[in-house]
């Protein structure tokens, strides 16, 4: 079997204490929650943590609130509860979507919030076996020092593979960090950066704690398409996101997200010039997937064609949009 | 299992207390399956791709292969030795029987702890929610259909014994 | 010692073989065959297809459970990893990290040194060379003197734990010179002085095969339409869900045990033998429960020699349990072949002749290559008649891991090749392609073009029935654009005729013994490897004894406890374990049988063993008792009872040099129709359902047959749209040969969501020489999954998917690259203008 390396491990019971290990170990924890990205992560050697902090005995984490600012869905809440959640299913019904489509029924039992929005970028060069990357020759992400994506690449471009990220960001949801400083909210497209070594902004000292999806977003109409060669189990081999303000007979502003490019996910620009007071028909429709065609670029980063997936952006572009208004779309 | 270490892991397997020597680096399917002896789960892909070594914790399907033993302290476990009424097979395990759901039998411990749980929540499921939740448990045998077929005939037994009276 | 030849000439006799074998590793002349007095079953008054115990079945046919099934779904089947024994040491490999590489030095003394590493091996320790084929004995157990693919095995480690010899491995030192590596046919065979595998004849030639029979290019060249095609199937490999694992323990007496998860007891237990320098006797190979195999556990694996070196070292035993990652390294998958084609049809739609090219990747070593080089083209000349038949097929090294054996061995790829062709040959003369199909029936009690003796058949049958269940005749061209019906068919033998290694032995045995207590042992090599093999020969027992099947054990796969059967590949288990098993069963019912028609003084035809009870037929309430005591009083009569039936297959296949390879005493057949619908905007492929009516004789479990139709359409669904067993290409920052991702993430077996529904449909032509009638199922009902749906797929769309896999972005291309719309429509109307000519 593959082995995992030898590291400590801690339960704190509280997050001040959780805070407490990352700050007096700086660099050396690694935070589980559901372990369904790190554990084999660590069994690929891609983490070497001295220590394991397990988020299992912070309560905290795993509340879901709802009050006037909005839904509060705390980190540690579990995909398969996201996707039970009769509010979120009501009034966010892409991030309900985007939660059932990761991976499998006990990956979803397992695997959080927190976990799919800090899902670590993946690539085919670097989601493999120590013994796979060192007949490689390892890479920049991990072990080595070349790009095999982008030859001569000075930067880490592993694709952000997260599900749930692309719907929060199309949503405007905020995220809630904690840290030695106190507790900071960002806007959940400000969370993550171009970097596949460290695709966020979290520091070795913070945690992710909980996701605000704003009231104002309530019943607006949202849809998510992911690209995946099975019908279960696989990451994204390209996912959309889209929430739309107005109706059919007029939009006001959509938001449409990509990803599974490259490490962060890509927030279209322009949308607005192309939708705001336009109808919901296929000539927007298509303007809109014509300019994502434009603005991405998949790259040979995730295991599948990268020429056809490029192919595939204006085409699940459209069907989301489709989707968005469908009857019974929220 | 490593000698380094050794911590004393406490865990309720099948409503028993167990202990057992592991390392933070040891996983509950190590745990249970060299541990405990438990080796009724299986050990198919390493790290979670398929679904052979999946057991219940707290009710739930879990892949043991990457979870790792000492986050299942004090919680409940449920594995395919803990599935049958002492000396009497499990519905479900009786229905994989009879329907030809198990040719080499590698996958079916994990398969069967999908569908208990499937059953647990749903006594009526399609056959559509059946694949849904057994979607992350590969088979290499039999091509799915049988072991459906199986699901469908434990869930329309469950319903008999349960006398029609549960919701489904 | 004679060339083998034909008992009976049905039919005509081929023509020999132009231009021999040549090159590569061949087989000597001359294979030692027993006398024909051994070959000639035993008579009995039932006969062999009928039922001995009245005028049916009462075991056989019906849906029973599987000996071990309880077992398995309680999680109590024991595994090779189920396994621990006191003291066990854990041992790891080490690869090679280069496709291509002489290995210079390797320096182990760090790993050696570390706490808790308790030996370490290499190639020195373990110099014979192996190999599962006599003629081509080209692998080491690891390897000496150079590596040829990246995961070769180089050394092994045996520790406390799997993590410290995973860290020891970390410290072993391999000075390499890194050699120019081939990764693909062409380079095979551009560049022979860069030689992969030194064992070979001439460059990187593994095996060359040209057969010929009838005249091809004259029947070609009189053919009203020929098709022309060239077809690319790609590697796919087995992926059992069980990794191969095995422990081995070497005891103070100088005694070798070792189970393992193969599918070949016998022949690892012979190459242990050589290997290691032990005699055969002091080897015990034990086949534990196995989690599937699918040809891929079906020769002997590093882990096996290694484990047994490592506990001959340590006197303790050691476990060697392969990652997931390794599984992909050890291989032995389904070849990647180019095939080329020529194929003629007139009018009337009677084919003319077969004209074929194929090039084998084989990768590093020989495997089964030679056999696969042969079934490359024995296996196309039924189910249809072939006037005239050539294939050209060369099998090379390349620096990548082992190709050998997989579930449709060596004639997958050609069946596909061959069913698309007479699908665009059908549209060329505007018949319908089942009519094509019908109208080239080769029939039955017949011979091939290449010699093969056929007996039974029920291809006519099987092509009724999916037919009538996909409602073709309604729906195939009619549907709208996107969906689509396609078929195709197929046949496979039922066992090889003959054993790898040439002898005069039975191919299969079983020992009986039943006693007193009621209670039958049936002891029998057969490997099952999750078909039901073990079951079969407990409901031949029954059947024959009238016993519950509670009240009979098999003990199987024991060199110690168990006569000797091959193993559980090329579909020959039920065919001649069961046979062998029917013998010896049926020697205890005469037993029984005599002793109570003389007691009773009725004959001896009228007794009926059944259901627990012995009664003499023609008054069942005077004469009966329990078949307990039936026993009981046969083993008064005869003393202990206990019998042996084995079988060998009679001398069969065509008078030729390779004339033997693909001869089998029995061919079952199969029909598939797929239909799928597609997404012209993406290339997604959805097989809605594929209907499987497979030709298996008589059904001895029907459960089984129908597990084997329907786990056999699945994989070949999964070759035909997902699975891919391939490798990066080299750039300037890595070198070549590295796995595209050796995991069962990135190797994309179907899921449930994924599957078609599948209905199996089992047609039953009882064959005069199977047990009760049997023939295969194991691996027939794979063949036609992959050409059915690229025919389905053409129908839908109007594209021709020559290349595996029918991925979306193949499928895309094709749709883009053509005027597919125009091909859809003009498919169409050509049937709707036969059907108005018709």
């Amino acid at each position: 079997m593959l082995t995992l390396p030898v590291f400590e491990w801690v339960r704190p019971e509280s997050l001040d204490a959780v805070l407490r290990e990352l700050a007096e170990r700086p660099g050396e924890c690694l935070l589980v929650a559901g372990g369904t990205d790190a554990v084999p992560n660590l069994k690929h050697r891609l983490h070497e943590p001295k220590r394991v902090v397990s988020l299992e005995g912070v309560a905290e984490l795993r509340e879901v609130r709802e009050d006037d600012a909005g839904l509060h869905l705390g980190a540690r809440v579990t995909l398969t509860e996201l996707t039970r959640l009769p509010a979120l299913q009501r009034d966010f019904a892409a991030v309900a979507r985007a939660a059932s489509m990761v991976a499998s029924p006990q990956i979803r039992n397992m695997g959080t919030l927190g976990g799919n929005l800090c899902l670590d970028t993946r690539c085919t060069y670097y989601n493999q076996t120590y013994f796979w990357r060192e007949a490689l020759g390892f890479c920049l992400k991990k072990d080595g020092v070349i790009c095999h994506v982008v030859p001569q690449g000075r930067r880490c471009v592993a694709a952000h593979s997260s599900d749930v990220a692309p719907a929060l960001i199309a949503y405007g949801a905020q995220v809630e960090i904690a840290g030695p400083d106190g507790r900071r909210w960002v806007a959940c497209d400000q969370f993550f950066v171009g970097d596949g070594i460290h695709n966020n902004i979290l520091k070795a000292d913070e945690l992710v704690t909980q996701v605000l999806l704003p009231a104002a977003a309530r019943g607006q109409r949202g849809a998510y398409r992911k690209l995946r060669p099975r019908n279960a189990i696989d990451f994204p081999m390209l996912s959309i996101a889209v929430v739309v303000r107005g109706d059919a007979a007029r939009i006001d502003t959509a938001r449409l997200v990509v990803s599974a490019l490259g490490a962060k996910p890509r927030v279209l620009g322009g949308l607005d010039a192309l939708v705001a007071g336009r109808q919901a028909d296929e000539t927007t429709f298509a303007a809109v997937a014509a300019s994502a065609h434009k603005q991405c670029r998949p790259l040979t980063n995730v295991p599948y064609d990268d020429d056809w997936r490029h192919a595939m952006v204006p085409v699940l572009v459209t069907r989301a949009l489709r989707d968005a208004f469908a009857d019974g779309a929220a | 299992m490593d000698t380094r270490q050794k911590l004393v892991c406490r865990l309720r397997v099948n409503g028993d207390v167990r202990e057992c020597a592991t390392t933070p680096h040891t996983t509950l399917l190590e745990a249970l399956r060299y541990g405990l002896a438990l080796t009724g789960s299986k050990q198919g892909c390493d790290k979670g791709d398929c679904g052979a070594c999946t057991v219940l914790v707290d009710g739930d399907p879990v892949l043991a292969c990457i979870t790792l033993a000492l986050a299942c302290e004090s919680r409940d476990v449920r594995t395919v030795e803990g599935m049958a009424d002492g000396a009497r097979a499990h519905p479900l395990q009786d229905a994989f029987d009879v329907t030809g759901g198990a040719q080499c039998g590698f996958c079916t411990p994990g398969m069967l702890m999908s569908a208990w749980a499937l059953l647990e929540r749903n006594r009526n499921p399609t056959r559509d929610e059946i694949a849904h939740a057994l979607s992350g448990n590969l088979c290499r045998c039999t091509g799915y259909t049988k072991i459906l077929d199986a699901v469908e005939l434990a869930a329309r037994d469950l319903r008999e014994r349960d006398g029609g009276s549960r919701p489904s | 010692m004679s060339k083998p030849r034909a008992p009976r000439a049905a039919g005509a006799r081929p023509k020999p073989a132009t231009g021999p074998a040549r090159a590569g590793m061949t087989i000597p002349e001359g294979r030692q065959m027993p006398d024909a007095s051994r070959l000639t079953p035993p008579a009995h008054e039932a006969g062999r297809t009928g039922p001995p115990n009245g005028d049916a079945f009462h075991t056989i046919g019906k849906r029973n459970r599987k000996v071990e099934g309880l077992a398995k779904v309680t999680g109590r089947a024991v595994f090779a990893d189920d396994l621990t024994l006191p003291r066990m040491l854990h041992a790891k490999l080490l690869r090679s990290i280069h496709a291509h590489a002489r290995i210079l030095a390797i320096d182990a003394s760090q790993a050696l040194a570390m706490p808790g590493v308790h030996a370490v091996v290499t190639g020195r320790d373990l110099p014979e060379y192996f190999g599962i084929i006599p003629w081509t004995q080209d692998e080491q157990a690891l390897c000496e003197s150079k590596a040829r693919y990246v995961g070769d095995a180089i050394a092994a480690v045996a520790a406390d734990s799997e993590l410290i010899a995973e860290e020891a491995l970390r410290l072993i030192k391999v000075s390499y010179e890194v050699l120019p590596a081939i990764t693909s046919i062409e380079e095979a065979l551009a560049h022979p002085e860069n030689q992969v595998n030194e064992k070979a004849s001439e460059g990187n030639l593994s095996k060359h095969v040209h057969l010929e029979f009838g005249p091809v290019d004259e029947l070609l060249e009189a053919s009203d339409e020929v098709v022309e095609a060239e077809y690319w199937y790609e590697g796919s490999t087995h992926a059992p869900i069980e990794p191969h694992c095995c422990v081995a323990e070497y005891d103070a007496t100088g005694f070798l045990t070792v189970w393992s998860s193969t599918q070949v007891v016998h022949y690892l237990h012979r190459d242990l033998a050589k290997v290691l320098g032990l005699p055969t006797q002091r080897i015990r190979v034990i086949q534990p429960v196995v989690g599937g195999a699918f040809g891929g556990k079906s020769e002997p694996f590093s882990l096996e020699f290694c484990a047994a070196k490592l506990s001959m070292l340590t006197g303790r035993p050691v476990k060697i349990l392969y990652t997931r990652e390794e599984v992909f390294y050890a291989h032995r998958g389904r070849h990647p072949m180019l095939l080329h084609y020529r194929t003629g049809i007139r009018r009337d739609g009677s084919l003319t002749g077969t004209d074929a090219r194929i090039a084998i990747d084989g990768g590093a070593y020989s495997s089964f290559g030679l056999v696969t080089t042969y079934y490359s083209g024995q296996l196309l000349t039924a189910p249809y008649a072939m006037p005239a038949y050539r294939f050209d097929s060369t099998r090379v090294f390349t620096n990548k891991p082992c190709c050998g054996p997989k579930r449709g061995h060596g004639s997958v790829q050609p069946r596909f090749a061959f069913e698309c062709q007479l699908d665009k040959l059908a549209e060329r003369i505007g018949m319908d392609p089942i009519a094509v199909r019908r109208k080239n029936f080769i029939g039955e009690n017949t011979r091939t073009v290449n010699g093969l003796r056929v007996t039974s058949n029920g291809f006519l049958e099987c092509l009724d029935a999916v037919e009538r269940a996909s409602d073709w005749k309604r729906r195939w061209r009619n549907l709208p654009y996107g969906r689509g019906l396609g078929v195709a068919g197929s046949m496979y033998i039922s066992g090889t005729n003959y054993c790898i290694y040439p002898n005069e032995m039975p191919q299969s045995a079983v020992q009986l013994k039943l006693d007193r207590s009621g209670r039958a042992t049936v002891f029998c090599g057969i490997s099952d490897i999750g078909q039901g093999a073990d079951s079969v020969l407990a409901y031949i027992v029954c059947e024959e004894l009238g016993l519950d099947l509670r009240d009979v054990r098999v003990v199987a796969a024991d060199t110690d406890l168990t006569p000797v059967d091959l193993g559980s590949y090329s579909s020959r288990e039920t065919f001649m374990c069961g046979n062998a098993c029917l013998d010896a069963a049926r020697q205890l019912r005469e037993q029984i049988a005599s002793t109570l028609a003389e007691r009773w003084g009725v004959p001896k035809g009228e007794l009926v063993l059944a259901n627990g009870m012995a009664v003499a037929a023609s008054d069942p309430h005077k004469y009966a008792m329990t078949v307990k005591d039936a026993i009981q009083a046969a083993e008064a009569a005869h003393g202990t009872l206990g019998s042996v039936g084995w079988y060998q297959s009679p001398k069969l296949g065509g008078d030729y040099r390779g004339g033997t390879i693909g001869a089998s005493p029995a061919y079952s057949f199969t029909a598939h129709v797929a239909e799928v619908d597609c997404d012209p905007e993406t290339g997604e492929v959805t097989v809605k359902k594929i209907w499987v009516a497979h030709d298996c004789g008589r059904a001895l479990s029907p459960v089984a047959v129908e597990g084997q139709m329907e786990g056999s359409a699945y994989m070949g669904f999964g070759e035909a749209l997902f699975e891919t067993h391939t490798f990066k290409p080299a750039t300037a920052a890595h070198g070549p040969g590295i796995h595209h991702g050796p995991s069962l993430l990135d190797y994309r077996m179907p899921t449930s969501l994924d599957t078609p529904e599948l209905e199996s449909i089992i047609i039953e032509s009882v064959d005069p020489e199977g047990p009760y009638g049997a023939k295969e199922a194991g691996e027939g009902p794979l063949h036609p999954s992959v050409p059915a749906i690229a025919n389905a797929i053409h129908d839908a769309l109007g594209v021709r998917c020559d290349r595996l896999p029918f991925s979306p972005p193949a499928v895309l291309a094709l749709l883009q690259g053509s005027d597919a719309r125009g091909a859809w429509e003009r498919a169409r109307l050509g049937h709707a203008g036969a059907g108005a000519r018709g």
